[in-house]
């Protein structure tokens, strides 16, 4: 106020000086707190301790999930022999490895991934007009996933947008629509 | 002081604060000797194994209805603390309850919002908390009598997020204390019954929790101090999404969109390990969740191509192939027939059950039909056989379209 007064400079600088002043006073006490975090490392110890704290309690622990019994060969042998046999009849046993298991979608409970399967390649979202692109990376035209981390495609533009109750502020967010409230925009940024 | 004397002092403060950061890498590089892989075998530890039949999936809990463009259309989901019960919420608009045991369903809250992030458990399992798009975070009482539609009515909201709430949970042992964490870069400790913010707690112990931030760091916090975060933690390079304590409660894991999980230590900071896929074509998936079995042995963590792993914590090695969950493949045409209040759909080639549904979604607008009209942004509805084909000019919510076709559709 006084600043303003003694030289007569508008309100909008003086708005602007004290955002600056803030900003040097956070950056200030960000240097108090780094200062101190240096200092706090002359007196910790190095990481193979924390390690072999880790070691120690995972060792000195049970885990229900891990087997402590070994299996006998036997049934191994007839686990390999029936699903080798007949994978596609019984989801719940089937077993990936082998070479007829090809079809990993059916396969929900296997012990290993189908090595003989390609995984399919992306299959595409329908955008409106064209097909995606390989590993869902928005190009023109394709179907970006605008969920509120995901960036969206910069040169996209959304034809039907109609307004849901309100667009949300949020970062990353689908901000290509050329209409100014695309609720469709949240999903489908095309 | 002048405008450019205080721009001066900015940019020299920030010099200063880049260099503190860079030799603050420093030093910690020098203090990390060891990996908890590199100590772990040099005291000649051997890996996990599991055999075909161990660690396979016992039940599927099937019931949401879901957008058919994303592959993971369960959001989140929360165990109560006996491990019987979970609820899972999704972006079809509900909350549902499970008996993790029986595999039935025990409650499915159809929420204000529809577009939930996450949700979580009280502690007594007498509640359930959820949040989201709406950046609000609404409580319900599970045992609370339902409405005349038959819906669960909000118990409570807690309102003051600016944005988002991307994560939410119960303080632990305390049904009236909830944190949540939010878009708008802040976490919140909420006091239920006031429905107030508050940030600090009566009594002497300090709670502990921590952040994973779409800055790449994660930061622990005191629940006692508000200004400032207790530690940062830096290593990732991309938004870090999964957050968990390890089991002896002094280091925890972290997943990212870097693709990687790492363990960190609380008490010094260190980094302690890295768990990385080693992608060849450089594009590694995302990691979207983790957790830690009982001892810490283990370490779960689920990708963003639907592919979930074990990890050995101890030799950071990859164990074991998890599950794979099928990538949902959308084709032009959605298919759905009403018979006996229940709805089939095809896509493509597969024929999935009523309950997983898939929403119309955008297409060119077509001829006006003779089911229209009720239902906005219908625009064609055609008999194929025993089924209907419908056309849609906007993108709705699944809710809404199955309320118009199928009155009497629940669960």
């Amino acid at each position: 106020m006084s600043d303003s007064k003694a030289n007569g400079s508008a309100p909008p600088h003086l708005y602007g000086k004290r955002r600056d002043g803030a900003r040097v006073q956070m950056l200030e006490r960000e240097i108090a707190f780094l200062d101190e975090e240096l200092k706090s490392l002359e007196s910790i110890p190095p990481a193979s301790r924390s390690c072999e704290e880790v070691a120690e309690f995972v060792i000195g622990n049970v885990d229900p999930l891990i087997p402590t019994i070994k299996k006998p060969r036997k049934s191994w042998r007839f686990w390999k022999w029936f699903c080798g046999a007949c994978c596609f009849d019984f989801l719940w046993i089937c077993c990936c490895s082998m070479p007829r298991c090809c079809d990993c979608t059916t396969c929900n409970s296997c012990g290993n991934p189908c090595r003989s399967c390609e995984i399919p390649a992306c299959r595409c979202f329908p955008c409106i007009i064209s097909k995606c692109f390989k590993k869902w990376k928005c190009s023109l035209n394709c179907c970006c996933r605008c969920l509120p981390k995901r960036s969206c495609c910069p040169t996209c533009s959304c034809t039907r947008c109609t307004c849901y109750p309100k667009c949300p502020n949020l970062k990353n967010m689908c901000s290509c629509c050329n209409k100014s409230c695309c609720f469709p925009c949240f999903f489908y940024c095309m | 002081m002048s405008v450019a004397e205080l721009k001066e002092r900015h940019l020299a403060a920030a010099e200063t604060v880049n260099s503190l950061k860079d030799r603050l890498k420093q030093k910690r590089l020098l203090l990390l000797d060891t990996d908890v892989a590199g100590y772990a075998r040099s005291q000649g530890q051997t890996r996990v194994s599991f055999g075909p039949t161990d660690l396979v999936c016992c039940r599927t809990l099937q019931g949401h209805t879901g957008k058919v463009l994303f592959e993971s259309q369960v959001y989140s989901l929360d165990w109560t603390p006996e491990r019987n019960r979970i609820v899972s919420a999704s972006q079809d608009g509900r909350l549902i309850v499970w008996n993790a045991l029986t595999s039935q369903k025990t409650h499915a809250i159809k929420l204000p919002c529809a577009w939930v992030m996450t949700c979580a458990f009280s502690p007594s399992g007498q509640s359930v908390a959820c949040g989201g798009l709406d950046s609000m975070c609404s409580i319900f009482n599970l045992n609370s009598q339902t409405d005349k539609d038959g819906n669960l009515p909000v118990s409570r909201m807690l309102s003051g997020h600016k944005g988002y709430v991307s994560s939410c949970q119960y303080v632990p042992d305390e049904d009236t204390h909830l944190i949540t964490a939010s878009g708008d870069q802040t976490c919140v400790l909420w006091d239920i019954t006031t429905g107030l913010r508050t940030v600090s707690i009566n009594g002497s112990n300090s709670r502990m929790f921590i952040s994973g931030s779409c800055d790449s760091t994660v930061r622990l916090w005191d629940t006692r101090v508000a200004s400032r975060a207790s530690r940062t933690f830096h290593g990732h390079e991309g938004d870090v999404n999964s957050v968990k304590f390890f089991p002896d409660g002094y280091r925890f894991g972290t997943g990212s969109d870097d693709g990687t999980c790492r363990l960190f230590d609380i008490r010094t900071g260190h980094q302690l390990q890295e768990y990385n896929q080693q992608h060849v074509d450089n594009e590694a998936p995302h990691v979207t969740s983790i957790a830690f079995s009982t001892s810490g042995r283990l370490l779960f963590a689920g990708y963003t191509n639907g592919d979930c792993y074990v990890w050995d914590t101890l030799l950071a090695e990859k164990i074991r192939y998890a599950a794979q969950f099928q990538p949902v493949c959308p084709v032009n045409r959605l298919y759905w027939t009403w018979e006996n209040f229940k709805i089939l759909t095809v896509v493509g080639s597969a024929v999935w059950d009523c309950l997983l549904m898939v929403v119309p979604y955008v297409q060119e607008v077509g001829t006006q039909t003779s089911r229209s009209g009720l239902l906005e942004g219908i625009e064609e509805s055609t008999e194929v056989g025993d089924r209907f084909l419908w056309k849609m000019s906007v993108v709705i919510s699944p809710s809404k379209f199955l309320d118009f076709v199928c009155p009497s559709y629940g669960l």
